[in-house]
């Protein structure tokens, strides 16, 4: 059965022909418009031939946390997720699995947090990277899904901890369950918890378990300077495993645990001017998880139902949330900068034009500014909090 | 300029001298030989707006497998077939047309997954990103694994059905009258469509799918006029795509799936682009443009 084309058939031949000849010629266009790449071997560190290891940190937190810990370059680090980028929403390029598959070491948060790394650090892992997610490694508060809690009527903001050990945890072998100092809310200035070295390496083995179990904790484990140290001395233990130098390491490691435990100190001293019955936070999404089980306050409910960034607010929520800040008198809400606030800015509007305040989240401030560091992070946030609340 | 001082660094090494470069590589054509066979009939049958509607409809299906901890690729087979049972069951019980039915299914499946990722149940789950971007710089062996078997699937069903394909594509009308059962046909073709998505999003993402679905195909459509040729042809452009678009992502830092769907659509537009010039500047009949579909001397 043919179908004849008429007066059409005679250029075919011709046209095929002169296919081929676009084709290559698209071909060469498409690589003609990728412009110089005089770049692109600059970039990469790892391949650098030296003595100290090389370790991918993703996020630009964790980066200035292995940084300390291997001071005095005992390290070279690398940071995956560009300066203001989202974590929840970086999307790695090939030469950026390069880079991890060169490292020594990759530190990332884990939990889920780097939702599109989640494959790849797996992939990394298979090709036997030593990849360790910080996260994995700290007691974690699970997730609680109510947009506005329905406890946020009572007054009792220490509970924290206590009501966590009513949810089932999914992953329980990951953690030690008498590893709870460093939670007791008065006890700001105690960070001696050598005992961070002897978590069980459980969680090490499970890690492919772990990528995909997303009904893990709240990954936001860094606004909390107590856990953050409780976890440095694991870290040392992976960079000297990697290669640094152990007495260089450890010298760090214990000058930054010092100077977590000041932050941590200082942090509690300048929120101190927050009273008890204002320590009630509305955020953009719920990242403050681990920040107000430290320092005893509560976030009542955030815009975003979710602990990604990647989810979507809805109308009732938003009514929700204005209706609790005119109940309790809340003074701010927090926005954060990798985020759009759109939806928070209309609560602070509909709630009776109530300030917006940007919280680093997510990403470092730019460096030279304020907040460029994890410590300062945190301080930037904590002046943040107690200028809005207090 | 690398890649025309340095050849062989720029083009060849990135390959030899990674692994994940080459499971990527083997990734991006198992896809593309998946789509470009599937992809052909899709664009030869106008049914891009279906395909596109499909690469969405799996997401619910992916977000809840997910959610609750199962194979996103089993919720995305069953969200695909409920999406394209339920597109040709409404034109039959409404006076609405499979288009209407194929949009509204559309917006109706992606709203669903947006509605389930920011629910109390996928608070913890994360972002839809990743699902339609994929990850091509974590193919692992599993991965291609499956990618075989839908290759192998749908390049089996698109031969065996390849008759009936051509028959309902350029002769509905004689389809009908010769008992094919056209509705069979469409029906094997949409399926066909399904598992495409399905055992490639994975690697590079519902959205990239959907990008070698069409692109490779079209641009073969604009080259070539008999379908074995086509279906070759895209093949090879979407091969081209893949290999460029890695390159790339690996020089530039490019998001890698993002680099091979760009690729493979600056392919179209380049070849469109030329294609207009040598016409325009060739005397002779006007430019050839009769839809492929009618040269059919395939026979």
């Amino acid at each position: 059965m043919t179908i004849e084309a008429g007066a059409h058939q005679r250029g075919g031949r011709r046209i095929r022909r002169s296919g081929l000849v676009v084709t290559v010629a698209a071909v060469l266009f498409a690589a003609a418009c990728t412009g110089s790449d005089d770049d692109a071997d600059a970039v990469d560190a790892a391949d650098a031939p030296s003595a100290v290891p090389s370790v991918v940190a993703t996020t630009g937190i964790w980066a200035d946390v292995v940084s300390n810990v291997g001071c005095e370059d005992s390290v070279s680090v690398t940071t995956l997720i560009p300066e203001g980028g989202d974590p929840h929403s970086f999307e790695p390029s090939l030469r950026d699995r390069e880079t991890m598959d060169a490292a020594d070491l990759v530190v990332a948060n884990g939990l889920g947090i780097e939702e599109r790394l989640v494959d790849t650090l797996e992939a990394v892992a298979a090709e036997g990277v030593h990849v360790f997610e910080v996260a994995e490694h700290i007691e974690t508060i699970e997730f609680e899904f109510s947009g506005g809690h329905d406890d946020h009527g009572d007054d009792d903001h220490d509970e924290g901890h206590d009501d966590e050990d009513g949810h089932d945890h999914d992953e329980d072998d990951g953690h030690d369950d008498d590893h709870d100092e460093g939670h007791d809310e008065d006890d700001h200035s105690d960070h001696e918890d050598e005992d961070g070295h002897d978590h069980d390496d459980e969680a090490h083995e499970d890690e492919h378990d772990h990528a995909h179990d997303h009904s893990g904790g709240d990954p936001h484990v860094w606004f909390d300077p107590q856990r953050v140290a409780g976890v440095l001395g694991e870290l040392a233990d992976e960079l000297i495993h990697a290669g640094a130098d152990a007495d260089t390491v450890n010298r760090c490691l214990d000058a930054y645990r010092a100077a977590l435990g000041d932050a941590d100190a200082e942090i509690a001293e300048i929120l101190d001017s927050v009273p008890a019955d204002r320590r009630i936070m509305i955020t953009n999404h719920d990242s403050f998880g681990y920040f107000a089980d430290r320092y005893g306050f509560e976030v009542v409910g955030t815009v975003i139902p979710s602990t990604s960034t990647g989810a979507e607010s809805n109308p009732a929520l938003l009514e929700e949330l204005a209706e609790i800040i005119e109940h309790e008198g809340v003074p701010a809400v927090f926005s954060e900068t990798t985020t759009g606030d759109a939806d928070i800015q209309a609560l602070a509007t509909a709630a009776g034009d109530i300030a917006v305040v940007q919280l680093l989240t997510g990403s470092l401030a730019p460096a030279g500014q304020d907040g460029d560091t994890l410590i300062g992070m945190l301080k930037f946030n904590a002046h943040a909090i107690a200028d809005a609340l207090g | 300029m690398t890649f025309l001082t340095d050849p062989v660094g720029w083009w060849i090494e990135p390959f030899t001298s990674n692994a994940f470069m080459t499971k990527a590589l083997a990734g991006g054509l198992l896809a593309v030989l998946t789509t470009s066979v599937v992809g052909t009939w899709v664009v030869l049958r106008s049914l891009n707006f279906l395909g596109d509607a499909l690469t969405h409809g799996v997401l619910p299906g992916i977000a809840i497998a997910f959610i609750v901890g199962f194979d996103t690729g089993l919720g995305a087979l069953v969200a695909a077939i409920v999406m394209v049972s339920a597109i040709s069951f409404i034109p039959r019980i409404s006076p609405l047309s499979e288009d209407t039915s194929t949009g509204v299914l559309f917006v109706g499946f992606l709203a669903l997954a947006v509605v389930i990722m920011s629910s109390g149940a996928g608070a913890n789950a994360g972002d839809l990103g990743r699902f339609l971007f994929g990850s091509i710089t974590g193919v692992q062996n599993s991965d291609l694994v499956r990618q075989v078997v839908v290759a192998v699937v749908a390049v089996g069903g698109a031969v065996v059905f390849y008759r009936a394909f051509f028959v309902m594509t350029f002769c509905e009308v004689q389809a009908e009258m010769a008992r094919m059962r056209p509705r069979l046909t469409h029906g094997v073709l949409m399926a066909l469509l399904a598992i495409t998505i399905v055992g490639s999003f994975q690697v590079v993402g519902s959205l990239l799918v959907m990008s070698f679905l069409i692109a490779p195909p079209a641009t073969a459509s604009m080259l070539v006029r008999r379908v074995p040729l086509i279906i070759t042809t895209a093949v090879l452009i979407g091969a081209v795509s893949v290999y460029v678009g890695l390159l790339l992502s690996y020089h530039h830092r490019l998001a890698g799936g993002g680099s091979m769907a760009l690729t493979a659509v600056a392919i179209l537009f380049a070849t469109m682009l030329i294609r207009a010039l040598v016409h325009a500047l060739r005397p002779g009949p006007p430019d050839d443009a009769l839809p492929v579909q009618m040269l059919a001397d395939s026979r």
